[in-house]
């Protein structure tokens, strides 16, 4: 793999949410993954694209989860690997995993892409990326770090209830 | 979060401002004091710690998805530009090549149209000029004039400097003065092919041939020197001479002339 960054560092600067040795990835292999899921899974190139993408995603989430202490000896063929398995998948099954059995933070996610563009935004900034509510308000326009702070009280409340709501029609 | 889980609703307000350290120094003290004495305030902090610490894990699993896709979008758009601008340049490559192989086909016909004649003035005047014979065996009387009859042999095996050599060495006694003078002129014409400045040479002899009316000679001496002219590459005095020879229906060479004039062989 051809980046700047040293493998040993790839991991910690992951897990403190540096996520720019997977962007890098994606930017360098994006065209080299296409021509090989073409050539052996037979897929387009859109279609290659948005499983390297589905791939780095839980890539980074297996590292952020802890799930991946060591860096595989060779990380391309691991998510190539990675890929394949997902193709087989999608090919022997397309039903969606019972909720019972998805874990709660997959659980929250499809909760969290429910909400509004802005507050997902306000919540990643908040959240993920460490900003501060002026700077929060900086990024989401809004009129000072009060307004930031009410608007991220907001968006994680309406999460909530929406997590109330879909477990009281559950059970 | 297990079904059991407290409602966090009536702390949600209250947590976030202590988890953000939005409260003053006062409150935050009340606030932890509440926390070791009120087990449901407790279990709803348990709680909320869950959650955000859920939500830090999917902002950071849908900010890398949304960077790879905006990512992913700017390199498309890369890619049909530059695939817009390669097939922009196979176009103007291929009309460039068309309009070069246009040009070059018509640039060879033109040349084909307008080319110089292949043939060169000593190749035109070589296809008109007519060569002396030479003198007949019963004019020369080898017996008598051995050396004439040696220079005509010569002249007749292409050998022009030996022929005209021999010829010098006639005696004038030998030979009249004007078939000296007009097989000195031959000799010299003949020779033009190797050396153009021949041609200049036999001009004094054969125009010195053609001034003597009397002579027998001087008809086919004007043919021979109007030649000398056009290889000269003196065409007005060639026209004029070959014109006279053209004119005279006693010149062995008149045929010979009006051909010339009449293609107009001198002019190319």
């Amino acid at each position: 793999m051809n980046t700047s960054q040293p493998l040993a560092e790839v991991l910690t600067s992951l897990r403190v949410g540096n996520q720019s040795f997977l962007i890098s990835f994606y930017e360098q292999n994006r065209g080299l993954f296409a021509r090989w899921a073409r050539r052996h899974h037979n897929l387009d190139a859109p279609a290659a694209h948005k499983l390297l993408r589905t791939v780095l995603v839980e890539f980074y989430d297996q590292v952020v989860d802890g799930r991946m202490t060591k860096l595989p000896p060779d990380l391309r063929a691991y998510l190539y690997g990675m890929a394949g398995e997902h193709i087989e998948v999608a090919s022997r099954t397309t039903a969606v995993l019972p909720v019972a059995e998805a874990s709660r933070r997959q659980y929250l996610l499809g909760l969290f892409r429910q909400l509004s563009t802005d507050c997902q935004k306000v919540l990643m900034y908040f959240y993920f990326r460490g900003y501060n509510f002026e700077k929060v308000a900086g990024k989401m326009g809004f009129a000072n770090s009060t307004v930031a702070r009410i608007q991220k009280a907001g968006c994680l409340r309406q999460l909530y209830e929406l997590r109330l709501r879909n477990e009281s029609a559950t059970t | 979060m297990a079904p059991s889980a407290p409602d966090l609703r009536p702390y949600l307000e209250e947590l976030e401002r202590f988890a953000d350290g939005q409260m003053t120094v006062a409150e935050q003290a009340a606030f932890e004091q509440r926390l070791e004495q009120d087990a449901a305030l407790a279990q709803a902090f348990l709680t909320y710690e869950q959650l955000t610490a859920d939500v830090r894990w999917v902002a950071g699993h849908e900010t890398l998805r949304l960077r790879l896709e905006s990512l992913d979008r700017r390199l498309t758009q890369r890619d049909v530009a530059l695939s817009r601008i390669k097939q922009q340049q196979r176009k103007t490559q291929k009309r460039w090549g068309l309009i070069a192989s246009v040009a070059g086909v018509a640039l060879l016909a033109l040349w084909l149209l307008l080319r110089p004649s292949t043939s060169s003035v000593e190749e035109t005047w070589a296809q008109y000029y007519v060569p002396d014979a030479g003198l007949p065996a019963a004019v020369i009387n080898e017996e008598r004039r051995p050396l004439l009859a040696e220079a005509m042999r010569e002249y007749k095996e292409g050998r022009y400097p030996t022929a005209l050599f021999t010829l010098r060495r006639v005696p004038t006694s030998n030979l009249g003065q004007d078939t000296l003078l007009y097989y000195t002129g031959i000799f010299l014409l003949s020779q033009s092919k190797q050396d153009t400045e021949k041609a200049q040479d036999a001009q004094t002899f054969l125009r010195k041939v053609t001034q003597q009316s009397g002579s027998g000679l001087a008809p086919k001496a004007q043919y021979h020197l109007g030649m000398a002219y056009w290889f000269a590459k003196q065409p007005q005095q060639a026209r004029a001479a070959l014109q006279t020879v053209a004119n005279d229906a006693s010149n062995p060479y008149q045929q010979a002339a009006r051909r010339i004039l009449q293609t107009n062989g001198i002019a190319r």
